[in-house]
């Protein structure tokens, strides 16, 4: 009965531009304090779903609600308690780093100096130096770095990481959502969208995976990485020709078996192991092969 | 102690740290009173969730391997383990009949997985007498 109100809960949302449908029967819950993924190709419809939590886009069908509240309707007290950072950073190009910060910061009524300052530090950003002379890295992490001065309780990334070099990339996604988690932990809320899953492994606990405007797969990641399996046996003749119960995808090749199961490994491996291979592996797929396995 | 995590292990990232902590703790690797790395530090060096750091402090907590002083971080607590006899058994049979199960798996003879498991006692023990004090200071 007393269920904790999801911080985002979208129902059967669609939208489309003209006739091209971007999202189409989406559902997605995301609890309060989760680091939560939206996995998807380029055109999978995320960030139309973004555009939508934001009142950015109206939504022309469906149900979509943050804390609770709709953001058609309450777009303001919606806005209040979220950060939003789009896949493409601009600013005002004449304004120095410590300027823009400054005049994002008047749009909120609470911002914390303390955090602004120290990561400014740990980015070696400096505040005197105008933001049109900043890399594409410089931009993201300033736009970061404003995204959670005013600490809100929900933070949305759409791709924070795309067209960044790997160096960059692995630096300050993990600095910025631990500062941001820090401040009040297990109750600030991330929402982020990627299609470079792989950056993102250890940080995500839960995710979807959109398709086509649709969820295609809502999992925990721990459960995911239980679930998948991908198991290997080598046979001292060539791979038996069996059918395997479960098996998402099997390639032979020779005396090779590889085998990717979606729950039920254990009987697979079991199954594989009476037919005497000579060597007999399996492991946990990343969530990377989980989304390639789930499309494919 | 340096900690890995394996995402390819199938085994939830949150056990993984509780049973290096665990292990580190009963070979001596990390001794009673030292203190751990604290939460965030920590997941940004593991590159995994704070979440993640927070739910195996918590469980390590739980099962009376370390414990919170307020203000001051999370130690190792002294090796009296706080279970009673039944319970640790069970503990233990638990996770050892996952390795046998494993060991099943890899086809490692009954004979074989025996003395392995004996090398490692031994290597253990070894290193945790490595790593207390002589006797007569």
């Amino acid at each position: 009965m007393n269920a904790p109100t999801p911080v985002i809960e979208i129902r059967d949302l669609a939208y489309a531009y003209g006739r091209a449908e971007a999202v189409h029967g989406l559902n997605l819950t995301v609890q309060r304090g989760r680091c939560y993924g939206l996995f998807g190709r380029n055109g999978a419809g995320k960030t139309t779903t973004m555009k939508c939590l934001l009142n950015l886009l109206r939504r022309q069908r469906g149900t979509v609600r943050l804390f609770g509240l709709d953001p058609v309707r309450h777009e303001v007290e919606v806005k209040r308690r979220l950060a939003y950072v789009p896949d493409y950073v601009a600013f005002y190009p004449w304004m120095t780093v410590g300027e823009t910060l400054d005049y994002l910061a008047s749009f909120r009524s609470h911002w914390n100096k303390d955090t602004e300052a120290s990561l400014l530090e740990r980015f070696q950003l400096n505040p005197t130096q105008r933001t049109g002379a900043l890399s594409k890295g410089q931009r993201t992490q300033v736009a970061l770095v404003a995204a959670i001065c005013p600490e809100p309780e929900l933070l949305l990334l759409d791709e924070p990481t795309s067209g960044l070099d790997p160096i960059v990339r692995r630096e300050f996604i993990e600095t910025v959502i631990g500062a941001y988690q820090e401040g009040d932990p297990g109750q600030r809320t991330i929402l982020v969208s990627t299609h470079l899953i792989s950056e993102f492994e250890g940080l995500i606990d839960e995710f979807s995976i959109m398709d086509k405007g649709r969820d295609v797969l809502a999992l925990g990641a721990d459960q995911a990485r239980s679930r998948y399996q991908k198991i290997r046996a080598r046979f001292t003749d060539s791979a038996p020709a069996t059918d395997f119960a479960g098996a998402l995808h099997v390639r032979r090749n020779g005396r090779e078996l590889e085998l990717i199961a979606n729950g039920g490994g254990e009987q697979i491996v079991e199954q594989l192991r009476r037919l005497s291979p000579e060597s007999l592996t399996s492991e946990a797929l990343t969530l990377e092969e989980v989304f390639v396995a789930t499309l494919k | 102690m340096l900690l890995q995590i394996n995402f390819k292990s199938g085994k939830p990232v949150y056990l993984q740290v509780v049973d290096q902590i665990k292990s580190a703790a009963a070979s001596g690797a990390m001794q009673s009173g030292e203190v751990l790395p604290s939460i965030r530090p920590l997941a940004e060096e593991l590159r995994v969730n704070r979440n993640t750091i927070a739910k195996a402090y918590s469980e390590l907590e739980n099962q009376g391997i370390i414990e919170t002083i307020p203000g001051k971080g999370c130690f190792v607590k002294p090796n009296n383990s706080p279970l009673k006899k039944e319970v640790r058994r069970k503990l233990l049979t638990e996770e050892i009949d996952q390795v046998i199960v494993q060991a099943h798996h890899l086809q490692v003879p009954a004979a074989e997985f025996l003395n392995l498991v004996r090398e490692r006692l031994a290597l253990l023990e070894e290193r945790q007498r490595a790593n207390e004090p002589p006797k007569d200071l």
